[in-house]
């Protein structure tokens, strides 16, 4: 069976950062882990009706995926630009 | 690089830990050397009673869930019935060093060829956030409300370094972190990589985190993990049978996260 999850996408200039309402909890530890500042919470809520987050600040993403690795609920992924 | 591992199970994602909990980047980091190894349809996973149970349906894998304490030696009933399976044996630090440790203990002696996995979160946790034998010195908990005292409840165990000291030849134990998930994963694949070749037991601790019972939000929850809980338990393999390219090992090390 193929799952597919919801995508709330913001286009940087090194990647796509991408967002899952239906997987994030919105824990924040992502928003802590990001060296470049680049996630903030957003008006939206996911799946436990909490806060979660996007990339408020995606001109600063250098594409490191960091953000991956930190989540618990596997809610981001990051896809880099072809150089 | 992935945000799911391929033998997580999709289907029953989100999981079913709270917002933060480090189960999940232990079981990203398990999910990510099963990939590596390609072993997940021959393994047989085993969940405590804790929160580890949350994992019963987490992987593409048999799973099954045992009496708080159990998951060692029913794991290594099934891996003596059965050797080609993969026998892991997952469980919190209450089910491994408190009621479970005599498992833990005798696993040992025997060199069980399975890989035991306990999840250091400081207390236990379903119950409500107790003590645990893992508590820190002067941590507050539901049942050391003045902050845990060595005078009366004895100093946190440093649980890999107790199964070192009389680990028998050919086993593998390491402590590593969900702050630094790639790192874990290298172990979790080592302790796997063990058993494959037959050579011992693999007995692996993985620091973690339980915002719930710490009543912490992400920044204390970061600190508390990365500075308190790992200041008094130091991060690393402690005995390892793999003959390594040490300089090779050390930057491969250096570029996990
Ligand atoms: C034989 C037995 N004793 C006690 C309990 C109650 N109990 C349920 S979970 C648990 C401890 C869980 O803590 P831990 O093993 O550290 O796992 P965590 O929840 O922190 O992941 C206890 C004592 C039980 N279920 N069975
Ligand atoms: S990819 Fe790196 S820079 Fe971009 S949001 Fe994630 S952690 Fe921040
Ligand atoms: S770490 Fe994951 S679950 Fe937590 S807030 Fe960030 S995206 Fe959401
Ligand atoms: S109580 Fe703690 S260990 Fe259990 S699921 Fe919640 S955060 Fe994780």
């Amino acid at each position: 069976m193929s799952i597919t999850f919801t995508k709330n996408k913001w286009e940087g200039p090194k990647g796509v950062f991408i967002v899952s309402p239906d997987l994030c909890k919105g824990c924040g530890l992502c928003i802590e882990k990001c060296p470049s500042q680049v996630i903030d919470w957003t008006k939206e809520t996911g799946i436990y009706g909490t806060p979660i987050v996007g990339a408020k600040r995606i001109d600063r993403c250098t594409a490191c995926s960091i953000c991956v690795l930190v989540c618990p609920d596997a809610a981001i992924d990051v896809e880099k630009n072809k150089m | 690089m992935k945000s799911m591992p391929d033998s997580w199970r999709r289907e029953t994602k989100p999981h079913k830990f709270c917002p933060g909990c480090g189960h999940g980047l232990v079981l990203k980091a398990l999910g990510m050397a099963m990939d590596r190894l390609k072993i997940a349809d021959r393994t047989v996973f085993g969940v405590d009673i804790g929160c580890s149970l949350l994992a019963w349906d987490f992987f593409n894998a048999d799973t099954i869930q045992t009496h708080h304490g159990r998951t060692v030696p029913v794991i290594i009933g099934a891996k003596r019935a059965r050797p080609n399976l993969v026998g892991i044996a997952y469980m919190g630090d209450g089910g491994g060093y408190a009621i479970g440790s005599q498992h833990l203990i005798n696993a040992t002696m025997r060199n069980d060829r399975i890989l035991i996995i306990i999840v250091n979160n400081t207390i236990y946790a379903m119950t409500g956030g107790q003590m645990a034998p893992t508590t820190l010195k002067g941590q507050k908990t539901e049942t050391s409300s003045r902050g845990r005292d060595p005078k009366y409840e004895g100093f946190p165990l440093r649980g890999p370094e107790m199964v070192a000291s009389f680990a028998p030849e050919g086993a593998y134990v390491a402590r590593g972190s969900v702050s630094h998930v790639q790192r874990l994963a290298r172990y979790l694949e080592r302790g796997l990589e063990n058993q494959l070749q037959d050579r011992g037991i693999s007995v692996v601790e993985a620091l973690s985190t339980c915002p719930t019972n710490w009543r912490t939000n992400a920044e204390d929850t970061w600190k508390f993990l990365e500075k308190e809980m790992t200041d008094y338990y130091p991060v690393g393999e402690l005995v390892s049978p793999f003959k390594r390219d040490t300089q090779k090992e050390a930057a491969d090390l250096e570029t996990c996260h």
